[in-house]
């Protein structure tokens, strides 16, 4: 039996292969933008508020960097025994209230099986303190084109803005909208 | 012989009547034009390349509309890839791996910058395991070392990042790595490749040990299973080339228990539970006896004296006395085998090894005077006493072969019926 190896650099396999390598790519590349889509499409919607800060990036245009109300839980929404670590990756169970906005219920090492009205998103621990501890959900960036409407909210640093993000069934999370609380109650 | 050598020279020869011209033309033909060697070029123009046009579409990036921006990426990963299967078959080999490697550069890229396009957050790093997945297939289908370098790289970054952001250890990513380019290596052990495969999965097991919080002296029973995997390779330069790194890792820690050891600050960090640690390395150690003594290389299973786990020695005197008595120990074996070999470049190697032992012992000496006062005495009776004994021995060999080696040369080159002296 030939080794894998002279069977794949065959000069008369190359060609097809190469083909069927860059198409693969392809459409994986696609299938990731599809997921983008998906998970608007078929993901669960929840609403967090957030503050933004020093919406600027020197090489990648404008981005607003946001700062979640959840982003800080007490260290009593921790359900287990064993203390945090820091970088470990945690659930955090949400419940939708009376505005819409989700507000954390509990912080789990395992996903919970949310309730109705309630959903699962997942974050890494960043620090812990005597009391509370800080979570980041790699939702803390918002890239937005340059010089649009949400850079003038720089000016105005202190509006609180309505985050939608969609979470997909199969975990992964997008922000699909962002906005202006401040603006709308105007 | 270097071809280059042959091609300046020859017209020498010819012209001076040593050889014939037909000759000259049976010893060019003898020694083909080398194997295009790695291409160090290509491959840091593809990498800048790649980095210029990320940063200049990603400056504008934003006010890009999104389907645009999916069609610039998949565009420039087709263009990429087209190009470098163009100048293959036009025979211009490292221009063609060069664009081949931008390819697979800019599909790791695109899978990144996609998932921003629209704001899609992995929590695992499943989308980036694609990533691995064609560079092993494209160095598989190119048999390139460049596509080789690229997707270790590519596995110690995804990785890393796995590590850094996602606070877990990606087993995936680093199975793939270890057997996918591991086979890859297996069959085609060419030297650069099989250091950095070596330096890449090192790399993946130090990440690891760091995200169990292990003690970091795990680290080294999957860095000497690379070692292991060295001892069953046929291809003896190859099998070097690949236990080069862990080799250089086990000996630095060697180096800097001798250094720093004696103090004992480190105790915990550097203990494992005794009979787990000593079982798994007794393992690897049995695993790598086998391999060496199917290949006929027990001569160097004194590698594994770095491998003594010293550090269970309370600190202090003990344990800077048994480092420094291993080092010394590692270095002679070295010496002994660079001898035996008449390897010049080991004999460098191993008499570099030996003064570096004799500078710790030195520094141990500067540090608290007597103690180790006889110790460095050793050290310099034991230098100055191998150095004589070497060249001696050196000198004695050199004339012995140059006594036997002239006649017998003679005798293959000119005539097959000329009789062979023997001294």
């Amino acid at each position: 039996m030939p080794n894998l190896l002279t069977w794949a650099s065959d000069p008369a396999r190359r060609r097809p292969l190469l083909r069927l390598l860059v198409a693969a790519q392809v459409l994986y590349v696609l299938g990731v933008a599809g997921a983008g889509y998906a998970t608007t499409a078929l993901g669960q919607h929840i609403v967090l508020a957030t503050t933004p800060v020093d919406p600027r990036d020197l090489l990648r245009g404008d981005f607003v960097r946001l700062r979640y109300t959840i982003s800080e839980a007490p260290l009593s929404q921790w359900r287990e025994a064993a203390p945090p670590r820091r970088r470990q990756g945690v659930f955090v169970l949400l419940a939708a209230g009376a505005d819409s906005l989700s507000t954390t219920v509990g912080i789990y090492p395992t996903a919970p099986t949310p309730g109705p009205n309630q959903a699962v998103l997942r974050a890494w621990v960043t620090d812990v303190y005597r009391h509370s501890l800080t979570l980041r959900f790699n939702l803390e960036r918002y890239y937005v084109p340059e010089g649009s409407g949400l850079r003038r909210e720089k000016a105005g640093r202190l509006h609180p803005l309505r985050v939608h993000v969609s979470i997909a069934p199969w975990g992964q999370a997008r922000i699909a909208r962002v906005e202006d609380a401040g603006a709308a109650k105007r | 012989m270097s071809r280059k050598f042959l091609e300046t020279e020859s017209p020498g020869w010819v012209a001076d009547g040593l050889i014939s011209e037909a000759q000259q033309q049976q010893l060019l033909a003898r020694y083909p034009a080398d194997a295009p060697t790695l291409g160090l070029l290509p491959l840091l123009g593809s990498v800048l390349v790649g980095l210029s046009a990320l940063s200049v579409v990603a400056a504008n990036w934003q006010a890009l509309p999104a389907a645009l921006r999916l069609a610039l990426l998949l565009g420039s990963l087709l263009g990429s890839y087209g190009a470098g299967a163009y100048f293959l078959r036009r025979g211009i080999a490292d221009l063609g791996h060069g664009l081949i490697g931008l390819g697979l550069i800019l599909f790791g890229a695109s899978i990144i910058l996609v998932s921003q396009l629209y704001q899609l957050v992995g929590y695992d790093v499943s989308g980036l395991l694609a990533w691995v997945v064609a560079g092993t297939a494209l160095s598989y289908v190119y048999g390139s070392r460049l596509l080789v370098l690229l997707t270790v790289l590519i596995g110690a970054a995804v990785q890393t990042y796995c590590v850094q952001v996602l606070g877990s250890f990606s087993y995936a990513t680093a199975a793939l790595v270890a057997a996918g380019l591991g086979y890859y290596w297996w069959r085609r052990p060419a030297v650069v490749s099989s250091t950095v495969l070596a330096v890449g999965l090192l790399w993946q097991a130090g990440l690891l040990v760091a995200v169990l919080h292990a003690k970091i002296t795990w680290f080294f029973v999957p860095a000497m299973a690379i070692y292991a995997a060295g001892d069953w390779q046929a291809n003896r330069a190859g099998a070097r080339a690949l236990q080069g790194p862990p080799l250089v890792a086990a000996y630095l820690f060697m180096f800097g228990l001798a250094t720093f050891g004696e103090t004992d600050t480190y105790a915990n960090v550097l203990r494992p539970p005794l009979l787990p640690y000593l079982a798994s390395l007794a393992a690897v150690f049995g695993l790598s006896v086998a391999g060496k003594r199917a290949h006929g290389r027990l001569n160097t299973l004194l590698d594994w004296l770095l491998l003594l786990p010293g550090f269970y020695l309370p600190g202090g005197l003990p344990l800077a006395v048994a480092t420094l008595v291993v080092l010394y120990a590692h270095a002679g074996s070295v010496l002994a085998r660079a001898h035996r070999n008449q390897d010049s470049d080991q004999l460098t190697l191993g008499a570099v090894l030996f003064v570096a032992a004799t500078a710790v012992a030195y520094f141990k000496l500067t540090w608290a005077f007597l103690d180790k006062s006889l110790f460095f005495l050793l050290g310099g009776v034991l230098l100055l006493g191998l150095s004589w004994y070497l060249r001696r021995r050196n000198a004695q060999t050199l004339a012995a072969s140059a006594a036997s080696a002239p006649p017998a040369d003679t005798a293959a080159t000119t005539s097959p019926d000329a009789p062979i002296q023997h001294s």
